[in-house]
């Protein structure tokens, strides 16, 4: 191999020393994990969610840094100053790589929301903001599952908050520390779980409130990363209105209280919704009823059309009935009336006519039937010596029947009238002769 | 009841419709009938999943339901 060398080994480990110890100091932030101390040194790792550095820092300088009492501890956030050392080790000794600090201070509000903007920065531009947005929530879940500190407000603010919903239904509770980031896998795990069973219809995560610092576990990139990827509606409800969480973020719904965080999770008021559907049942049963009420009254009047028609029109055919009889006998009487006026005429003209050269022989058939009326004349006849009988009323009597029912009659003679009384046994002795 | 509905959301949505419909007079007498059919069956639903959710608190650990859930042999 083409290559420089070879050196030997400790020398080219002092190299790497001097090199390393060349490079520019900087300012590192992260959370502080495997704390140990030696007489003069404190040793830890300082590591976030995508790497760590080994680091030493002397006593001396740990003291002058001026920490409160205990706070260079596992989990504690911090920012340390210094840079890339290299022991090269010794005859006996280990080499080995570490970050000398040579300051170190605890993380402030500012550093951490440095990191909190990074971060946020980086989820939002890989779109896991917007996953956990699209899952459809029921309204009216039956089972919930609420990660949250076991003794504490948010679990009875919680428990507050369904009960003025009027839900009652089921609970599951995966109780797990809310505090400082050592606690992240804990309620990540406690979510996975949650989601994995399969009553689960949402997940309330809740938190009282506190510092960025206090919070910081629900900023941790891999519990949101985890959140952003669940099938099941998480609802954050990590401290008060003003805290703001990677977790708020990432979940379907974020809230500002435990108690704003049951509305979200059962969205229906069922006292609300059982008096909606009352009315919603109450509104059927009128328009079952009704549509039946109505429509059978209307098949009732549609049913009595015909038969007033009918009568209507039987009305109606009566009066014109009369109408026309009545006109009929006027152009009758009319009709009578105007024949008789011709029939007038034409008696007339022709009396006129028979007037002219008929007059004569008229004359002499009258005479003829003047003659002839007289030889038929009664009164001629009782000249002769006739005598007529006539009953009470001066009507003849024709028959002997009709004078024995008379009774009583008169006998006319031409020069004037007697009474008579029929007697019954000239009639006998009649018959008899 | 010919279709469970999909959720109880769905179901309310599903009779708020039948309700305007009928409001809307406008349906004969044949739908009439048959929308309150349907929607009675709709409120029977939600009101059985009301009831669902009005019968007492129940708090199960996580834990707990996991045992349960062991414990009852699962259809499939």
């Amino acid at each position: 191999m083409d290559l420089p060398g070879p050196f030997p080994v400790g020398r080219y480990a002092r190299k790497l020393q001097e090199e390393l110890r060349r490079r520019a100091r900087v300012l590192l932030v992260g959370e502080v994990t495997g704390i140990s101390r030696s007489k003069v040194q404190a040793y830890f790792e300082l590591r976030d969610a995508e790497g760590a550095v080994p680091c030493a820092i002397w006593l001396d300088d740990l003291e002058k840094a001026g920490l409160p009492e205990g706070g260079l501890r596992d989990g504690a956030e911090v920012v340390i100053a210094g840079g890339p050392d290299y022991y090269p080790g010794g005859g006996q000794a280990s080499p080995s790589f570490s970050f000398r600090a040579t300051h170190v201070r605890l993380a402030g509000e500012g550093d951490l929301l440095a990191r909190l903007e990074a971060l946020r920065g980086q989820l939002r531009r890989e779109g896991l903001f917007e996953l956990q947005k699209q899952l459809a929530r029921p309204r009216l879940p039956k089972t919930i599952g609420v990660v949250t500190a076991e003794s504490g407000a948010a679990r009875r603010d919680l428990l507050a908050g369904l009960g003025r919903r009027g839900w009652a239904g089921t609970v599951v509770w995966a109780f797990a520390p809310v505090q400082d980031r050592r606690a992240a896998p804990a309620i990540a795990a406690a979510i996975q779980e949650l989601a994995a069973t399969p009553a689960v219809e949402a997940i309330v995560v809740a938190r009282g409130g506190g510092s960025l610092a206090d919070l910081w576990a629900f900023c941790d990139e891999t519990l949101c990363r985890t959140v952003a990827m669940l099938r099941v509606p998480v609802i954050s409800a990590v401290g008060h209105e003003r805290d703001s969480t990677l977790i708020d973020d990432v979940a379907a719904v974020a809230c500002s209280t435990p108690t704003h965080a049951a509305e979200a999770a059962v969205p229906l008021d069922c006292v609300a919704a059982r008096g909606a559907l009352e009315r919603s049942a109450e509104a059927l049963r009128r328009a079952g009823e009704g549509a039946v009420g109505n429509r059978s009254r209307h098949l009732v009047a549609l049913a009595r059309g015909p038969a007033r028609a009918l009568r209507r029109e039987r009305v109606a055919l009566n009066q014109k009935t009369r109408e026309i009889r009545a006109a009929s006998e006027r152009g009758l009487a009319e009709r009578r009336t105007f024949q008789h006026r011709i029939a007038a005429v034409v008696l007339g003209r022709a009396a006129r006519r028979a007037a002219g050269a008929e007059a004569d022989s008229r004359r002499e058939a009258l005479r003829r039937a003047e003659v002839a009326f007289r030889a038929h004349d009664p009164e001629r006849t009782l000249e002769r010596g006739y005598a007529l009988a006539e009953d009470g009323e001066g009507e003849p009597v024709t028959s002997a029947a009709a004078a024995v029912a008379a009774g009583r009659v008169k006998l006319r003679f031409a020069d004037g009238r007697v009474g008579a009384k029929i007697d019954r046994h000239g009639e006998s002795d009649e018959r008899d002769a | 009841m010919s279709e469970t509905p999909e959720s109880y959301e769905a179901a309310v949505e599903r009779l708020e419709q039948i309700i305007d419909r009928l409001d809307s007079g406008q349906a004969g007498l044949r739908e009439t009938l048959e929308l309150c059919r349907e929607g009675r069956e709709l409120v029977t639903y939600c009101s059985a999943e009301l009831d669902a959710v009005s019968e007492g608190l129940e708090e199960l650990r996580l834990d707990e339901l996991a045992a349960k859930l062991e414990a009852t042999p699962t259809d499939s």
